[in-house]
Formats: structure tokens, C-alpha cells, sequence
């Protein structure tokens, strides 16, 4: 077995944070800068692809969908029925374009982490997450600022319905899970599961290497490490489905939040 | 997804909100947030004040109380 670890990947055994820090593209090559990586190019490309694919497929919308309207067609009345309308009532359906657009950005975005070749996903780095997060954070406080009025929006939000001497305890509560903790959790939850994601793929396949090198009778082992990544990257297709749809599902769920008359 | 259907109800503010709405999500946020936010006062209090913890547990314990009364109020019938 000459075939290196090092050769192959160009990565070392115990997988570590810089793995996800790939080497710049523009300058070439550049040490420790990050202004325009793989990273940032999966960005732009998802972007360009969700963008040409809406503008190829509804270029001649047609009463019998052709494939491609129809794939379309679907990804948003999925996003507009199951989620915008499920989640917000009948007022959703003038948030379905932005859902739309958050769960296929993610979803592209972290699909690109089991592409085999590219096999990174830009949502194992926090920036994006915590950047889809606060645009969903502003959303939902726009909107309930719009409808009930400011003063009327952050009394609903922190003033619970209780006797008075109570309130000093719950409006803390209140304040840290209504304002501090949303966005939070909206952006580490995506950003956890594509780092973990990643990290796991990264062990068991560098893994499989090290074993090989380490000693040739841990080969059959070493072979069953890749198969498990075989699986593994099956596991990570769902995980990616499940955290685009929750991260949608929960911006639905703040905005609905926003939108409720108190009871 | 061939069966993707236009929503039935007629589009509009006036419809009736459905009925479960990540209401699990909110528990769960209420409950930790009710520990974090009195646990972390009284932690600040034990800072300041010399103790060794117990303004931080009484005030862990208060926030769980707060938490459970505030999904009550917002979550329960």
C-alpha cells in the first residue's frame, strides 16, 4: 500500500477545525487568507443555481407543467402549503417566497457537504447560519412591529397575562428566550449539525487511512471504515432535508409568534 | 408531492391560527431560559454578595418555577 493518507487528502489523521479552513483560490494558493475559498465559491454557485434554475424553469410556464416547472412548482407549494400556510395560518402565504428561498439556500448549501468531490457544505462555518439567522430575527420583529405597532409588539412579547407582583420574575424569562436565544439557536443548531456532519465523514474516511498505515492486517477494518462513510454520507442526506426544513419551519413558527393577537 | 393542493382556506389576516405551532420548541426554550437568566442573577448575587452558590441554586430553582408558570399562562388552555 503506497497510496499516502497525506496524498490522497492532503489531510492528517485526527480531523481538526483547520480541515475546514481550505486554502485560498483568489490569489491562488494564498496562506491564511480567506477572502475568496472553496467556501465562498459553493456560496455564489448555490446561489446561481437556485437562481437559473427558477428563471430556466418558469421562462414558459405552461398550463401542464413541463419537468421542470413542475420540480419547481413543487419545492414551493411544498415550502407555501407544508410550512408557510401549516405554520402561519392563512396571513403565510405572503412569507412563502422568503421560506422558499431560506430552506432551498440551505438545503443546496448543505447538500454540497455529501457532493461527492466538493464535499464541504459553506453551513459547516458559522458566518452563514448566524448571517440567515439574524435576517430571520429582523424579519420576525419587523412584522410583529408592523402588525401590532411597536410599543403594542414588545408588550405582548415580554408582558405575559399574570398578576403583577409576578412580573419582575417573568419578564427576564421572557426577554432571554423571546430575543436572546432565537437567533442563537436558529443559526448553532444548522451550523452544529454540518460541523458534525463533516467531522464524522472526515474521521471515518482519514481513519481508514491511518489504520491501513499503521498496519496492513487492520486493512479489511480500514475497509469497513469507508463502507460506514458510505452509510454515513446516507445519514447526512437526511440530516441536511431535516435541518433546512427545521430552520424554515422554526422562522415560520417566530413569525407566527409575531402575528398572534393575544388571548 | 404530486398532490400539492392550494391551500383550502380562503387567503386573508381573518382565518383562525392552527392550533400547534412549535409549541415544544417554546416549552423547552421557556424551561432553559427560566434556569439561565435567575441562576445567572443569582450567580451575579453570589459574586458580589461572597456566598458559594446558594443565590445561584434558589435562583435556578425561581427560574424553573417562572418557566413552568409561563408556559401555563402562554401554552396551556
Amino acid at each position: 500500500m503506497v497510496i499516502g493518507q497525506s496524498t490522497v487528502l492532503a489531510a492528517e489523521f485526527p480531523p481538526s477545525v483547520e480541515d475546514f479552513y481550505l486554502p485560498s483560490i483568489l490569489p491562488w494558493g494564498a496562506e491564511n487568507n480567506y477572502w475568496f475559498t472553496k467556501v465562498t465559491l459553493l456560496v455564489w454557485v448555490a446561489v446561481a443555481l437556485i437562481i437559473v434554475f427558477f428563471l430556466v424553469s418558469y421562462r414558459k410556464p405552461q398550463l401542464v407543467p413541463t419537468k421542470k416547472q413542475w420540480m419547481a412548482e413543487s419545492a414551493y407549494g411544498f415550502v407555501r402549503n407544508n410550512i408557510a400556510v401549516e405554520m402561519i395560518g392563512p396571513a403565510g402565504v405572503r412569507f412563502a417566497p422568503y421560506l422558499t428561498t431560506l430552506f432551498l439556500f440551505i438545503l443546496v448549501n448543505n447538500f454540497f457537504g455529501i457532493v461527492p468531490l466538493v464535499q464541504i457544505s459553506p453551513m459547516s462555518h458559522i458566518a452563514f447560519p448566524a448571517i440567515l439567522a439574524v435576517i430571520s430575527y429582523v424579519m420576525f420583529i419587523y412584522v410583529g412591529m408592523r402588525h401590532h405597532g411597536p410599543l403594542k409588539y414588545f408588550k405582548h412579547a415580554l408582558i405575559p397575562p399574570a398578576p403583577w407582583f409576578i412580573l419582575p420574575l417573568l419578564v427576564p424569562i421572557e426577554l432571554f428566550s423571546n430575543f436572546i436565544v432565537r437567533p442563537f439557536s436558529l443559526a448553532v443548531r444548522l451550523f452544529a449539525n454540518m460541523f458534525a456532519g463533516h467531522m464524522l465523514l472526515l474521521v471515518f474516511t482519514l481513519g481508514g487511512f491511518a489504520m491501513i498505515n499503521a498496519n496492513a492486517l487492520l486493512a479489511p477494518i480500514s475497509l469497513l471504515s469507508w463502507v460506514l462513510t458510505i452509510a454515513l454520507t446516507m445519514l447526512e442526506f437526511l440530516v441536511i432535508c431535516l435541518q433546512a426544513y427545521v430552520f424554515t419551519v422554526l422562522t415560520a413558527s417566530y413569525v407566527q409568534g409575531s402575528l398572534a393577537d393575544e388571548h | 408531492m404530486t398532490g400539492q393542493e392550494p391551500p383550502h382556506e380562503s387567503r386573508g389576516d381573518n382565518g383562525p391560527n392552527p392550533p400547534d405551532t412549535g409549541v415544544g420548541m417554546t416549552a423547552v426554550s421557556y424551561l432553559i431560559a427560566g434556569m439561565v437568566v435567575w441562576g445567572g442573577i443569582g450567580w451575579l448575587v453570589d459574586h458580589f454578595v461572597g456566598t458559594r452558590g446558594i443565590f445561584a441554586g434558589f435562583g435556578a430553582v425561581l427560574g424553573v418555577a417562572g418557566g413552568v408558570y409561563l408556559i401555563v399562562r402562554r401554552l396551556g388552555a
